[in-house]
């Protein structure tokens, strides 16, 4: 009984491995291939480009498509973003701490049904393009729009429920009993939060604040619409306006992808734990 | 040691964002929804002529019929691909699982304009690494953006694509959270790989395939970026779903009344998913 069921399975080992490897070269090329190729491509000359068969090294590697970009004024799109997406980050931080403490440690009216409101802003925020509308209208109504505030200060909302959720999470987990031999030795709830959570509470504040910073930095509707000023234009409209500005040249289009994800890919590379970790947290509590 | 306030005092800097960005907008929207707009003023109150207006726009059921075959077959394929996928990494030493998260996830951190231009660009364009490759086996080119099927094909396939990452992340925590034991009992029972799946793995991992296909469906039903930048809507309307229809309702056509009623009626479809959503996190209180 028990041969005839491990016989088959040991028969199929060496083709199983195959197929593991062919599944993970999928993933690879589906995954990687189109980094890969738009930074190729981004490097190649007009000439190399329409070239059959097409090389993938074989050609003289030029910056001239980086430089027709930054020539369109790419560098200050980029500027504005990394501007933006830094006030997100320390804007979330900044209001989602002590909201998450409170809804963690302290008891008040309405904190069931608010905090319930929180996390349902989580995927609410996700699906903007249907709050965008009207949210456009009421800033336009508000004379909010255009501003060098505006961005930063819809991204921070965006992002903030998620953060908030996040550091909450994380602060579950600090014992209640350092809270109260801190309050033994006469700490207030504010010295509370500053010395004795925040220490603890990095991790959490990693995964919130990266995630805000990716969100940020990849939002297009809103950056689109909401501002009109090409000084304060993000990267993902900017992106978009090559599209029609540069039509069917790749070369500088892969230029200005690719610049654009830079930052993001600096991020995952040395904070990629933490985007995993904000994920999990962000969504399912188990 | 601290007044019921203290608590509500560390909320309201938080609150007030929220209030000014997502809560406030809406109750302004449906009053403005209900009124007759001319150049973006606010006229008459007229009711709701505005959405009656919509039901009667010929274009209407045609948005609405592909935006649920767009997000059901795209939210269907990426639950069972991610899944698969889950199940495969969950069985693969750490260190390999953790590298095959890493490579899933670049397309999902990716911003949708950047992630969609480079698909395009490799996998669809005619100087591209996919036509090259047919080419190179002397293989006809395939216009897959002049037809409207495979227009509609290749916008799911975008969808999919880049929200693997994300649902393999969800529903690998949730095979993690598993015991080993049961998966072990059931084994030493002499339930095979697929009765142990069908039996033990998929019950316990309800909650988070719900989840993920609540995230995914409010994602997919929302997203004005990659059917912007991969056909624009087209060829014809062939992709043109309800989130760049709201979109160009208001910024190409600049009919902010329409554009209102329909982001609100949409709105209401992402309330109700929100709502499921809230019912199935596990949020302590």
């Amino acid at each position: 009984m028990k041969s005839a069921a491990t016989m088959p399975r040991r028969n199929l080992v060496p083709w199983k491995g195959m197929l593991v490897g062919l599944l993970f070269g999928c993933l690879v090329v589906l995954n990687l291939a189109p980094l890969i190729w738009g930074f190729l491509t981004s490097l190649k000359s007009e000439a190399d480009l329409f070239r059959f068969p097409p090389t993938l090294f074989d050609f003289e590697p030029t910056l001239e498509n980086y430089r027709r970009v930054f020539a369109s004024g790419f560098g200050q799109s980029l500027a504005v973003s990394l501007t933006y997406s830094t006030i997100t980050v320390v804007m979330v931080l900044l209001l989602g701490v002590p909201a998450a403490y409170a809804f963690d440690r302290f008891e008040f009216p309405g904190r069931k049904p608010l905090l319930l409101l929180v996390v349902a802003s989580i995927p609410l925020s996700l699906g903007a393009a249907a709050l965008l509308i009207p949210n456009y209208i009421y800033f336009l109504k508000l004379g909010l729009t255009n501003h060098f505030y505006t961005l930063p200060l819809i991204y921070t909302a965006h992002q903030l429920p998620m953060a908030i959720w996040i550091i909450k999470g994380t602060m579950e987990g600090i014992p209640r009993e350092l809270d109260e031999a801190a309050i033994a030795d006469g700490a207030g709830h504010f010295t509370i939060l500053r010395l004795v959570i925040l220490p603890l509470i990095l991790p959490g504040l990693g995964a919130a604040g990266v995630m805000a910073f990716v969100g940020s930095w990849n939002e297009f509707v809103a950056s689109t619409v909401m501002v009109d000023n090409p000084a304060l234009r993000p990267v993902q409209p900017a992106i978009y306006n090559f599209i029609g500005y540069f039509g069917r040249e790749w070369g500088p289009l892969s230029a200005a992808a690719i610049l654009g994800i830079l930052p993001i890919l600096i991020v995952f590379t040395l904070l990629g734990r933490l985007i995993v970790s904000g994920l999990t947290k962000g969504s399912v509590k188990g | 040691m601290t007044s019921r306030s203290t608590g509500l005092l560390y909320i309201v800097p938080a609150f007030s964002a929220l209030l000014l960005v997502l809560f406030s907008p809406v109750f302004y929207g449906v009053w403005f929804s209900l009124h007759h707009i001319r150049f973006g003023t606010v006229g008459n109150f007229v009711g709701l002529r505005n959405y009656s207006y919509l039901l009667t726009d010929p274009t209407f059921s045609g948005t609405i019929s592909r935006t649920v075959f767009h997000t059901s077959l795209s939210v269907i394929l990426t639950v069972a691909i991610s899944l698969a996928l889950a199940l495969w990494v969950h069985s693969l030493p750490p260190r390999r699982g953790f590298l095959v998260q890493m490579i899933v996830i670049i397309p999902w951190i990716t911003s949708t304009v950047v992630a969609t231009l480079l698909f395009k660009w490799v996998f669809v364009s005619d100087i591209g690494m996919a036509m090259s490759i047919l080419r190179m086996l002397n293989l006809p080119d395939i216009q897959f953006l002049n037809d409207p099927n495979s227009a509609m094909g290749l916008l799911i396939a975008v969808s999919v694509w880049k929200r693997l990452g994300y649902a393999l992340i969800i529903l690998l925590a949730g095979l993690k959270s598993i015991p080993e034991d049961y998966i072990e009992a059931a084994s030493l029972d002499g339930a095979g790989s697929w009765q142990t799946f069908q039996h033990i793995i998929l019950p316990l991992l309800k909650t988070p395939l719900l989840l993920v296909v609540i995230v995914l469906t409010l994602s997919n039903i929302n997203t004005v970026e990659s059917p912007l930048v991969l056909t624009g809507g087209g060829p014809g309307s062939a992709t043109r779903i309800l989130a760049i229809d709201v979109f160009d309702r208001a910024f190409v056509n600049y009919d902010l009344a329409s554009a209102t009623s329909l982001a609100l009626i949409m709105f209401l479809c992402n309330v109700l998913l929100v709502l499921a959503y809230v019912r199935l996190s596990k949020w302590k209180v």
